[in-house]
């Protein structure tokens, strides 16, 4: 029982109780409120502070790429363009209907920039149409005034005046996609990360997506300019903050050591066929030119390529989007027979023993073939060299065995991938018993070494490593490296040289070249006059089979021309250097399906390497790549 | 409240209007015009970059306003003829909540309206007075001395629960908890022993795993998660789940010991924090003040709660009493759970901070509180009746 007294203290008593533990809650708050403003306020200002603030971003203007004498093969240049802002119209279909009648604008293109535009905030400008031409960006300028939305400005479009010429070695840039931002982000700080993903982010921002572009893409891209403004939530500018415009640094040049001239000269002379060649300095190494042809044209990419374009240069037979010179891989067939005469000689084999060729050679219960059917007859090495004789390579290469000639073949810098400072680069294949096993899980057949000795089998080569190897002969064994970029970010990744090729040797193998194109009984001596008067060209031809020749068709008479698939037909190849007495230039030309070494090939070479003498392509270039290029050739530990 | 003071006062039918007006706690209705003042200082300093709303500061004065003159009309009601009119009021907003469930008007992903006429009603918002003066009067006949007894507070648990139940199905989350908070509190007054109390608070505590587990949605899980990951201050995604508490935090913090000033809020001028100016208003409070401007206006509201109270103890009658502490509890539970909901301490649900947050239903619920309380205190000699006396 609870007395009158008691029940009403009660009462009280737990009002008081409540009140108590509602003030206990409010302390509470307030602690909290302490908590977050007093404790953790400094922090929670910075970030309120950086909330409001947004860095708007200047892209900066891509450096340009410049061949040898300052011709621009990668610049830029002004478009205009049309653009809306959504907010700014309030019938956005009606003013883009309105700049349909003034310009070519399909309704599929209406409905994808109104869709775009619906994705963007409303203040936000989404692009109508890039490129205009002369004619549509002064109708526009004149009548944008009138349509609600609408505006035209100028912008810098990357641009590429050589167009295909320099395709593969350039590259092209495009808008950053999901894939090139996580690349380009790469080991970035969170900031650096969010500052990247944001500039790349702009309309008029580009990165590199291959070739030089995507290689020395921080080189070319420069810094971006900013200015801090004021937004609010949604991203809409209140004021621009008083703190100083930063303007973008443009990024840097780059200066590549060919000549657009003798490119495109040597383009122009592969005609409709397919292939590579490589022109170097025999003195530095600096590439001159540096083609596969057919191309595609960079300036198609940059605004973006239709899937449709895109598929036609993907499905092309002769690959325009391939850099064959770097990237192809061909057998280099008998352009390979220097190497293995080097290595005979260094194996000690003497270059006067004779070889009888009568068309063909045993080895166990098999028959190789020399490509004369009636034989060469007796031969010494300088012989065997310049009437390519296939029986001679069987015998001395057999001698001198498949290790040598791996080691002489590295040596001129073949199997090895050099760096030059762009996307791709293969390394080939130098085959012997090691990698042999390694890749096929089998021990080396001595067989396999008289494909060897013809440039035949499991060897690969590209058009660079065969160039190279021109050079090096022509420069008596000084072991040159290649390379193309002779202002700009050089690619530091040297390789350790190998041991000097012997001098006399060298020699040597340029009398068998000279003979090849000047002496009687060379494969190619039709080519050895570069029709300067003075200068001659020293060679070799070289056929690489693509397809197996059957015992039943060498019986018949082998398949020519007409015959057979073009994409069975071998490749054409050659490497020369000029001039005969006084090297200066060394080329290598592959004509894919050309047949014939000495037909197609050799004088497709012979008017480059004719070109480039004319030209004097190491005239003063713009570059002082001659007296750069010693101190880059440089021996780095061993590997 | 000294019983002596009490004896000096008139009898309610003996005062003319003017006297009546004269015996009202003219400093506790200052301090609701201070709060209302405040509330629209706020509003106008997180409205006035966006023209749309610009018309929001002015409105909320002018509901202020209306709200006052309701208040003063619920004041000058006799108490005698709020005790008549808590059960038919009771059944009659009950009868209404029914009304919503079979014909309301949806909005907003929610059935809370109910369309009377020309207008529609939010029962809801009624309810939370009915309940209190229902409460009020049932213990106010039935509270006997041997009252620490435990059936004696099962028929109020019902009258929460049904109502309860009806607007949680509305959904009304906010509401519904309201309810329980102010019913629950005027349970307690009634006596129910602590030992009660004390086990249904463990076996709530005991069951939220459970609940946790079994009963809650994915998506319920997923905001639990993230509530109780920035309780503790863990990382979330700032863009997603907690963008809201996350930038009402940064707000609040940035304030500081005395805050940017009046109209320098980054956070609250640039729109950073959705439901600014409902919900959220005390972000802008507290970064445009800081922590003494936020402090004090607790502070402010604590007095105002306080005062209540006193009002309460004053009252010669159980209704008076229960009356006045219930309506005390409602808005009490306002500011309790905004002010922790904005400060991160409980998930976000939609709960207003009264007399401040731009919105009409809570001001005048507010107010129609604060009139019942006027009313008890005027009327804090009655006795009302032979029960219920103290």
């Amino acid at each position: 029982m609870t007395t009158q007294g008691e029940f009403d203290q009660r009462i009280s008593r737990r009002t008081v109780t409540a009140g108590v533990a509602g003030g206990v809650m409010f302390s509470g708050l307030v602690a909290r409120l302490a908590q977050l403003q007093l404790l953790e306020g400094q922090r929670y200002r910075e970030i309120a502070d950086e909330n409001g603030v947004k860095l708007e971003l200047a892209p900066p203007l891509r450096g340009s790429i410049y061949d040898r004498f300052g011709v621009p093969l990668a610049s830029h240049r002004q478009a205009g363009r049309i653009s809306i802002i959504r907010e700014q119209t309030p019938d956005m279909e009606a003013s883009l209907r309105e700049v349909a009648r003034q310009i070519d604008l399909t309704s599929d293109q209406q409905a994808r920039v109104i869709q775009q535009a619906r994705q963007q905030a409303s203040f936000q400008s989404t692009i109508v149409k890039s490129e205009l031409t002369y004619e549509e960006f002064a109708r526009m300028s004149l009548l944008a005034a009138d349509i609600p939305g609408v505006q035209v400005d100028m912008a810098a479009t990357r641009s590429y005046p050589r167009g295909r010429d320099f395709a593969h070695m350039l590259g092209y840039v495009a808008k950053a996609s999901a894939d090139d931002l996580a690349r380009l982000t790469e080991g970035a700080t969170q900031e650096e990360t969010e500052l990247l993903r944001r500039l790349f982010r702009h309309p008029d921002m580009r990165t590199g997506r291959s070739g030089v572009e995507r290689h020395a893409e921080e080189w070319l891209r420069g810094e971006p300019g900013f200015r801090r403004l004021e937004t609010n939530a949604a991203g809409r500018v209140i004021k621009e903050l008083d703190s100083a415009d930063v303007a973008p640094t443009p990024g840097k040049d780059i200066g590549l050591t060919v000549d657009a001239e003798l490119q495109r000269a040597a383009i122009e002379r592969f005609g409709d066929e397919s292939g590579a060649a490589v022109v170097l300095d025999i003195e530095t190494g600096a590439i001159l030119a540096f083609v596969s042809t057919p191309a595609f044209d960079p300036n198609d990419f940059v605004n973006g390529i239709s899937q449709a374009d895109y598929d036609a240069l993907r499905e092309n037979d002769r690959s325009p989007l391939y850099h064959k010179a770097y990237d192809g891989t061909y057998p280099p067939g008998s352009t390979f027979k220097m190497v293995v005469a080097t290595a005979a000689l260094e194996a000690g084999i003497n270059p006067e023993m004779r070889v009888h060729c009568p068309g063909h050679y045993r080895f166990g219960n098999r028959t190789w073939h020399c490509w004369k059917r009636g034989g060469h007859g007796s031969v010494n090495m300088h012989w065997a060299i310049k009437g390519s004789c296939d029986v001679y390579f069987y015998e001395i290469a057999r001698r001198t065995g498949v290790e040598k000639i791996a080691e002489v073949s590295r040596k001129f810098g073949f199997g090895q991938r050099w760096e030059l400072g762009m996307t791709g680069g293969r390394r080939g294949t130098v085959p012997d018993d090691a990698w042999k096993r390694a890749a096929l899980g089998e021990p080396w057949y001595e067989g396999e070494t008289l494909n060897y000795g013809i440039g035949q089998g499991y060897l690969s080569t590209t058009p660079l490593q065969l160039a190279l190897y021109s050079a090096r002969i022509a420069a008596n064994g000084r072991l040159i490296e290649p390379y193309i970029i002779g202002e700009g970010p050089r690619p530091d990744e040297r390789i350790p040289d190998a041991e000097p090729l012997n001098e006399e040797i060298m020699k040597r193998m340029q009398a068998g070249m000279y003979g090849v194109t000047s002496e009687a009984g060379g494969t190619a001596w039709r080519s050895g006059d570069l029709g300067l008067g003075g200068p001659r060209l020293a060679g070799k031809t070289g056929t690489a089979q693509v397809r197996r020749i059957t015992k039943e068709e060498r019986a018949t008479g082998v398949l020519k021309g007409d015959q057979i698939a073009r994409k069975l037909r071998d490749h054409a190849l050659f490497v020369c250097y000029a001039p005969a007495d006084d090297p200066k230039y060394a080329a290598a030309v592959v004509v894919e399906h050309g047949e014939g070494g000495s037909s197609t090939a050799a004088p497709v070479a012979r008017d480059i390497m004719a070109t480039a003498i004319r030209r004097d392509s190491r005239r003063a270039a713009r570059w002082q790549t001659a007296s750069v290029a010693p101190s880059i050739i440089t021996t780095k530990g061993a590997p | 409240m000294a019983r002596a003071a009490r004896a000096s006062s008139m009898r309610f039918e003996d005062r003319t209007l003017a006297s009546t007006l004269g015996q009202l706690p003219w400093g506790l209705i200052l301090m609701l015009v201070s709060v209302a003042c405040i509330g629209t200082a706020a509003l106008y300093s997180s409205t006035y970059t966006n023209p749309a709303e610009s018309a929001l500061p002015l409105r909320h004065a002018i509901r202020f306003a209306v709200a006052l003159v309701l208040m003063f009309l619920i004041a000058l009601v006799p108490i005698k003829v709020w005790l008549q009119a808590a059960w038919p009021a009771y059944l009659v907003t009950l009868a209404m909540l029914v009304g919503v469930e079979l014909f309301g008007v949806t909005g907003g992903g929610a059935t809370r309206w109910l369309p009377l006429g020309p207008i529609n009603v939010q029962p809801s918002e009624f309810m939370k007075l009915a309940l209190t003066l229902a409460l009020a009067r049932y213990y106010h006949n039935n509270l006997t001395h041997q009252s620490g007894r435990f059936f004696i507070h099962l028929p109020p648990l019902l009258l929460i629960l049904v109502p309860a139940a009806l607007i949680f199905k509305q959904p009304d989350f906010g509401t519904t908890l309201a309810l329980f908070a102010s019913g629950g509190v005027l349970i307690y007054l009634g006596g129910l022993y602590y030992r009660i109390i004390f086990g249904v608070v463990a076996a709530g505590l005991a069951s939220a795993w459970p609940i946790y587990a079994f009963v809650l949605e994915e998506y319920q899980r997923k905001r639990v998660d993230t509530f109780l990951a920035q309780l503790t201050g863990q990382a979330v995604n700032t863009l997603d789940d907690g963008y809201q508490i996350e930038q009402a935090k940064i707000a609040i913090g940035s304030g500081g010991w005395q805050g940017r000033g009046f109209m320098e809020g980054i956070q609250a001028q640039l729109d950073y924090i959705p439901e600014q100016h409902t919900d959220f208003i005390l972000t802008v409070i507290a970064e445009e003040f800081g922590f003494l401007g936020a402090t004090g206006l607790l502070l402010l509201w604590a007095i105002i709660l306080i005062w209540g109270l006193v009002i309460a103890r004053s009252s010669a009658s159980l209704f008076g009493r229960f009356a006045a502490v219930g309506c005390v509890a409602t808005v009490a539970f306002f500011i309790l759970f905004n002010v922790a909901m904005v400060l991160g301490l409980v998930p976000v649900v939609g709960v207003p901070l009264p007399l401040v947050s731009y919105g009409g239903t809570v001001m005048f619920t507010t107010m129609a509180c604060f009139g019942i309380i006027l009313s008890v205190h005027l009327g804090r000699d009655e006795r009302l009746s032979s029960q219920g006396v103290i």
